[in-house]
């Protein structure tokens, strides 16, 4: 405990404060403009950390983290474009209101829920990083398949208008991503003689291209609408509609602790990322709403729900990183290079052997979070005038942008190309309403969960009888039973008692 | 680091003018090399153990050079992409690749793809290793090759984590060799390899030196390279047990075919100073990884032996 | 948009059916045996959109009232064409005359397919913009990115 003492002292007193918010600033800039993003702000403030003493590096690193994922969310509300994947959910109540006038609203939201979540997930990451790494691995393959295999039902709440049309995409999306060397026998899938595509395709290139590319385009073919539709609306002016009232943050305080559970919940288990989290956070506070058609609408719970599990999971990333020195995410990968460089091993050895350095940390990522909201406010007077510029001087720029955030993926202009090549798709997909939600999550959880199937054929020597080994496997399976038959008994109900509207497959 | 910037942009651009406007012929003669930054390839992504190593003898070279060495990642296909790229560069000594040496000597025998052969490139040294080897966790009821290969058999459908096609080529041969049946659970990183260890899912894995960061849990059962570890003395070497297939991975200085000798010899002599300079041994120390420098020329001749040895290996082997 | 789901449901049919006959099994080499085959999920999920682009064009080819104005806009579609273009002329200007070139004439013809016709504007942002680029990589993170 005195160690805290310490750390708090050496954090307030030298440089480290400063560059906690070099990080989240830059971070935050970074997330907020679409097509740039965290893993290069990350990745090229690395040899920046060569010069830094290690508590200011690590605040530095982290601090980019969680600002970019509160970041990307202006980007999402204010131009339909998110600034990361994981922010996706967050255009879809967010773009409408700033269309009504309500975007300061929106990105207030969009803030507060960001922080709330981020700084509890960082309490949960300091009470509980020790024991909870240590649940973390009685999860093996067996267990992380029935998981998935859980979290897939949640797709059914994601698919937007058309259940067919969703799962279709999320098909689509499994299929792009077993392009590349499959991992157990080394053969080249799909990659038509590429040796860049061995790897498979890149996740950002592809979301630049779907999310940020193609609204480009559409923007772009509706210029005259927009414009217009810009001009005659100013910031309305109800004051109410530029802050978050009372009643708002009554509905949406469940919703926020949702949020942050369930984004804490997938952070930990390691390889998910942040997009999974937001979506299955969005998808479940609408499929408990007493009003899942409002959502897409501009329901701000919407806005809520996406971005405090989008920012609960940076902190919950962690744990597996410092508790067992086990990377969950690239980012987790970045800083255990930066870790190793300064000294700090992380595993369960470094509370031992650094308890100070390890203290003072956890004080910088909490005054992280404390500076993410100074940052976001400041930031969002500035942000949000940019609806106010017309929409053609904006898309060059932020087809410029994509375009390094491409380039920047793998230093090849291969990757742009990749990025043109699902800007159509998204075009395409979009303008015939197929949800790229969907999309995202076969792409994100297919590969793992092809992958940890096969691993579990494996283990399992092939035998499913196996199976009654591993008891946390067979409670998520069964859960998703029990959750399948559920939804398909309420969605009939629904469907008895609404009258027959636009019925579309 | 204010100075390196500046040289760095007014380099940057000043190559950036001359390579837009096509590429006048480069007057420099090699006695002045570097008159301007080095560009560093890295064969795979920004935070793992060889972008780590890479980025600490960037900066030593750049220091003994005097010139700064910019790092920059071209990650794909383990390497074969960034390495694809060095060949259509200019052999002038301002593009190299720092990777390991299985890019040319491991690869081209396991992917279609890749058809690297020694002679497609020039080398300006070695600096590290890897300290590959079979791991399992510290409970496991053996110690040592023989003491595994025995409750191997008495355990059969064994599973063991295989993160490459040379994990699979190890195991089996150990299998063919001794009748055993494992069961490879694949595993896509390292990461993922270890905590499949600390959770005991598997009973060992083929490891490619990030187990020593689990001295308490984890225990090296046979080192799978041609010399002992550094970090596990004690434990022999695959060759010493009976089986010549040790595989050395090396990090490698690998330059285009045709940069004149005294640029490599330039390069070569920068790079020595890595293994006395503190904060190099910082950054190796910290991921217990063993500096082992080698010359322009040895390199080459450790390339050409293990080209041909691995050959035999991956060819005949699977 | 019942006529252009049906469309669309036709033409994914005919797409997945294309795949698991010619290009999956061109692609994708059967694996060893004794482990899952690699065209294994591949081919699942094109007999899933198969199957599941014929329940679409099914549940779309009953009549009824189309409720739903047809979804592409000839604004869009003009509109794709044009960055199209505007990427394709960026792209060779890119391979040819380097990066500098490429990103200005991206930003350059990017406002000029927009409608913008100030040249003042035009050199003013591309020049912002670039510079903007520029000094968030070189100053601020101090690392090349070409």
């Amino acid at each position: 405990m005195e160690y805290l003492i310490l750390g708090i002292g050496d954090v307030f007193g030298g440089t480290t404060l400063l560059w906690v918010a070099v990080g989240v600033t830059l971070g935050y800039v970074l997330g907020a403009i679409p097509g740039l993003g965290k893993a290069i702000g990350v990745a090229v403030s690395i040899p920046l950390t060569f010069y830094l003493e290690p508590v200011s590096a690590l605040g530095l690193l982290i601090g980019i983290a969680k600002g970019s994922a509160a970041g990307s969310a202006v980007s999402a509300i204010l131009l339909n474009t998110p600034g990361e994947p994981s922010s996706a959910p967050t255009a879809f109540d967010g773009y409408p209101l700033a269309r009504q006038g309500k975007a300061q609203k929106a990105l207030k939201m969009g803030l507060f829920a960001s922080v709330i979540g981020d700084f509890v997930s960082t309490i949960i990451l300091i009470l509980l990083a020790a024991p909870l790494a240590r649940y973390a691995l009685l999860i093996g393959p067996v267990e992380l398949c029935a998981i998935l295999v859980f979290s897939l039902v949640f797709i059914g709440g994601l698919s937007g208008n058309s259940l067919t049309k969703g799962l279709i995409a999320a098909c689509f999306g499994i299929f792009f991503a077993t392009v590349g060397l499959e991992t157990e026998t080394f053969v080249p899938r799909l990659t038509f003689g590429y040796l860049e595509l061995e790897d498979g395709i890149s996740l950002v290139p592809m979301a630049i291209g779907m999310l940020a590319v193609a609204e480009m385009i559409v923007q772009a073919g509706n210029l005259d609408t927009l414009d217009r539709e810009t001009a005659e609306l100013r910031d309305s002016s109800d004051p109410r509609d530029r802050r978050v009232t009372r009643e708002e943050w009554r509905r949406c305080a469940p919703v926020i602790a949702r949020g942050t559970f369930i984004g804490a919940a997938i952070g930990i288990l390691p390889g998910l990322g942040a997009s999974v989290g937001s979506f299955l956070s969005y998808g479940e506070t609408r499929r408990v709403s007493a009003t899942p058609e409002k959502y897409g609408t501009g329901m701000i719970e919407g806005v809520a729900a996406a971005e405090s599990a989008d920012n609960a999971v940076v902190p919950s990333s962690l744990i597996p990183l410092f508790a067992l020195g086990i990377p969950g995410s690239v980012i987790a990968a970045i800083l255990i290079a930066a870790f190793i460089l300064h000294g700090l091993t992380p595993g369960p050895l470094m509370f031992q052997q650094q308890p100070r350095m390890v203290a003072g940390l956890y004080v910088s990522m909490l005054c992280a979070s404390a500076i993410l909201l100074v940052i976001g406010l400041l930031g969002q007077r500035l942000f949000s005038q940019i609806v106010h510029v017309p929409l053609r001087l904006v898309i060059p720029g932020v087809l410029l942008f994509c375009c390094v955030g491409s380039y920047m993926e793998t230093g090849s202009i291969f990757s742009i190309f990749i990025m043109l090549g699902f800007a159509l798709i998204g075009f395409v997909a979009r303008k015939l309403d197929f949800s790229f939600v969907t999309f995202l999550i076969g792409f994100v959880i297919g590969p793992k969960l092809e992958l940890s199937f096969r691993q579990s054929l494996q283990l399992l020597k092939h035998d499913a009888s196996n199976l009654l080994g591993h008891p946390i496997a067979l409670v998520f399976l069964f859960a998703a039973l029990v959750f399948v038959v559920m939804s398909g008994r309420s969605s009939v109900t629904r469907r008895v008692q609404m009258p027959p509207t636009t019925q579309e497959h | 680091m204010k100075c390196f910037e500046r040289r760095a942009i007014l380099g940057l651009a000043a190559s950036l003018a001359i390579a837009s406007a096509g590429l006048l012929p480069d007057l420099a003669a090699a006695q002045d090399y570097p008159t301007k930054p080095v560009t560093m390839l890295v064969g795979y992504g920004a935070g793992g153990q060889t972008d780590l190593v890479a980025r600490g003898a960037a900066r030593v070279l750049a220091e003994q050079l005097g010139q700064p060495v910019n790092v920059v990642n071209k990650p794909g296909a383990g390497g074969a992409v960034a390495a694809r790229e060095l060949t259509q560069a200019a052999p002038d000594g301002y593009t190299i690749l720092f990777h390991s040496n299985s890019v040319v000597n491991s690869a081209p025998f396991i992917m279609d793809q890749v058809n690297f052969t020694p002679d497609d490139f020039e080398y300006a040294g070695m600096i590290t290793a890897y300290q590959t080897g079979l791991v399992a966790h510290v409970d496991a009821p053996f110690d040592d090759l023989k003491g595994f290969i025995a409750w191997a058999r008495e355990n059969p459908h064994f599973a063991y984590a295989a993160l490459s096609p040379e994990a699979r080529m190890y195991m089996d041969t150990l299998a063919e060799a001794n009748g055993l049946e494992p069961n490879a659970v694949p595993v896509q990183s390292g990461g993922e390899m270890i905590t499949a260890l600390l959770g005991k899912q598997v009973i060992a894995a083929f490891s490619g030196g990030i187990h020593y960061r689990y001295p308490d849990e984890l225990k090296t059962i046979s080192a799978t390279t041609t010399f002992r570890h550094p970090s596990a003395p004690d434990v022999a070497s695959i060759e010493e047990d009976g089986y010549p297939i040790g595989m050395d991975t090396r990090t490698t200085l690998f330059l285009p075919k045709g940069t004149p000798r005294d640029v490599l010899e330039r390069i070569s002599d920068a790079l020595s100073a890595a293994a006395d300079d503190a904060d190099f041994k910082k950054v190796t120390d910290g991921a217990n990884i063993p500096i082992m420098y080698m010359n322009l020329d040895e390199a080459r001749a450790e390339i050409e032996s293990t080209y041909a040895k691995h050959k035999g290996i991956l060819t005949d082997g699977s | 948009m019942k006529r252009a789901n049906a469309i669309s449901g036709i033409i994914l049919c005919a797409f997945s059916l294309v795949m698991l006959a010619f290009v999956i099994p061109g692609q994708i080499s059967t694996g060893p045996s004794g482990m899952m085959s690699p065209r294994l999920v591949p081919q699942m999920t094109m007999i899933g959109i198969f199957g599941l682009s014929l329940l679409l064009v099914l549940g779309n080819l009953r009549g009824g009232e189309d409720d739903h104005p047809p979804p592409f806009s000839r604004k869009e579609l003009l509109a794709l064409l044009r960055i199209s273009a505007v990427f394709a002329i960026a792209i060779v200007l890119y391979e040819f005359f380097g990066a500098l070139i490429g990103a200005s004439s991206l930003v350059i013809f990017g406002l000029l397919a927009l409608g913008e016709r100030r040249p003042l504007v035009i050199l003013t942002l591309t020049v912002v913009l670039l510079t903007g680029l520029w000094a968030l990589f070189y100053k601020v993170l101090g690392t090349a990115i070409l």
